[in-house]
């Protein structure tokens, strides 16, 4: 029951964030909990084994690819294909594929809490008197009339882990081959509502079920006890 | 336990705050120079739950400032009304004494004779028409030149700042400068355009669009919450 209790939180989130761009929804595996070897207490004979239920084993986020909405707006950076860009954040590298970008009072191009987006080398881009006339490449080059600003930084993330504001911890590689970038869209959240309300359906069912077993252990033992106290 | 009614009402909460944007964007379909607002969502932090199964808290909405798509320039044959064509904003004095932008180029006359916004503030630098001038008379250029009769009376400085995200709404059409906007500073490359206004850049369509999109979003988040409270209803008839 408490496992299914996580999986019913965390497809709760899910759902808060179906318009997070570049949300991805989590995935997590169950796995059975050691069994116990019950042994006879006098004789120390083996009887078999006890089944201590189920736990979650890990969960990760499936980062398969949300559907690309079309903004038009010139700061908003779309991925396609896998990788993550990198941004600066007061607790070192983070990475996210939320490409609602913005400027700083700097100049700086940062991500839609402010932290600086870091380009290959993991410096900041300034993209200082540009706005309108920004044209962002599919290989990541920010040119304004003409003249290269920068480029944004992506890599391939190992073991990411969510952590809030869109941002990810993970180990970075190289850059992902084959993954363009799109202005003027973003990146929609990857929670398929559908899918999300039939696994709600399915965990609050066997939650149903798990109190039923509960219940029916609860009976068993009464009728043990009272079947003793009658001897 | 039920962490998750929570999340689910964090982003029913977000999106009522996606809608609350979007319905002043549509209040907002006629007003000159106005611009959509940007808004952006971001998920919450995670806490470790049963065996340090990540679960989240749910949703946020976070402000992008405005849109940057100009709205489209409609002729109105007023000599008072100037349309800013590209980036930059109008700059003007309020009555405490800051600077405000706006992109709202309606002008009007004061009774000193001082070109002001709709609702009174005056141009900065200032601009005062000549005893006697009748503001049909007045010529204004592509960069700003004013003229009243053929004879120069100042200029209209259209000023832009790095970061357009951090200016403060203040209403009326006008926003403030912050320390997260930066400095205003001479706008590059934006030239004015005399008899047009600028129209909002509102669309109605995407908006509907948005706007069905955010209910829906709101729906399944409350769908979430129905189903946590069956979840602890079944957990209660554990105790019969």
């Amino acid at each position: 029951m408490l496992t299914e209790q996580v999986r019913q939180d965390q497809l709760a989130n899910d759902l808060a964030n179906a318009s997070t761009p570049g949300y991805k929804p989590d995935q997590s595996t169950q796995a059975s909990f050691g069994d116990l070897l019950l042994q006879n207490s006098a004789s120390g004979q083996d009887i078999g084994s006890l089944d201590l239920g189920v736990d979650i084993a890990r969960t990760s986020p499936n980062l398969a690819e949300g559907a690309i909405d079309q903004t038009g707006e010139p700061l908003d950076v779309a991925i396609q294909g896998p990788g993550f860009f990198t941004v600066q954040t007061n607790d070192g590298t983070r990475y996210t594929r939320d490409g609602q970008f913005a400027v700083n009072a700097k100049g700086e191009l940062t991500d839609s809490i402010g932290d600086p987006v870091l380009d290959a080398q993991g410096k900041t881009i300034s993209i200082a008197g540009h706005t309108t006339d920004l044209k962002i490449g599919p290989d990541g080059a920010i040119t304004a009339g003409g003249k290269t600003l920068g480029t944004i930084g992506l890599v391939s993330l190992t073991n990411p882990a969510k952590q809030g504001d869109n941002l990810f911890t993970g180990t970075p590689g190289k850059a992902p081959a084959g993954t363009t970038l799109e202005q003027g869209a973003i990146e929609g959240s990857g929670t398929n509502p559908a899918s999300v309300m039939v696994d709600l359906i399915t965990s609050m069912r066997s939650y149903e079920s798990m109190q039923k077993v509960v219940n029916s252990m609860d009976e068993t033992l009464q009728q043990g006890i009272q079947s003793g106290g009658a001897l | 336990m039920s962490e998750g009614v929570y999340a689910a009402a964090a982003g029913m909460a977000a999106q009522q705050s996606q809608m609350d944007a979007i319905g002043n964007d549509i209040a907002n379909v006629s007003t000159p120079g106005y611009h959509s607002e940007r808004i952006g969502f971001e998920d919450l932090v995670y806490t470790a739950e049963q065996n340090g199964a990540p679960a989240g808290a749910g949703a946020a909405t976070v402000d992008l400032g405005r849109t940057s798509a100009e709205g489209s320039l409609e002729q109105t044959g007023d000599p008072l009304s100037v349309a800013i064509d590209g980036p930059g904003y109008l700059q003007v004095r309020q009555a405490d004494g800051s600077i405000a932008l706006t992109r709202d180029g309606q002008l009007a006359v004061d009774a000193s004779g001082a070109l002001v916004t709709q609702s009174g503030q005056r141009l900065v630098p200032p601009i005062t028409l000549p005893k006697g001038a009748d503001p049909s008379d007045l010529k204004i250029g592509a960069d700003g030149a004013v003229t009243a009769g053929g004879k120069s009376i100042g200029k209209i400085t259209l000023v832009d700042v790095t970061n357009a995200g951090g200016l403060l709404s203040a209403g009326d059409n006008l926003f403030t400068p912050t320390a997260a906007s930066g400095a205003p500073a001479p706008a590059k490359d934006s030239t004015l355009e005399q008899g047009s206004i600028e129209t909002s850049n509102v669309d109605l369509g995407t908006a509907m669009v948005d706007m069905i999109t955010a209910q829906r979003g709101y729906q399944l988040a409350s769908e979430a919450i129905k189903d946590q409270d069956q979840l602890l209803q079944i957990a209660n008839q554990l105790v019969k």
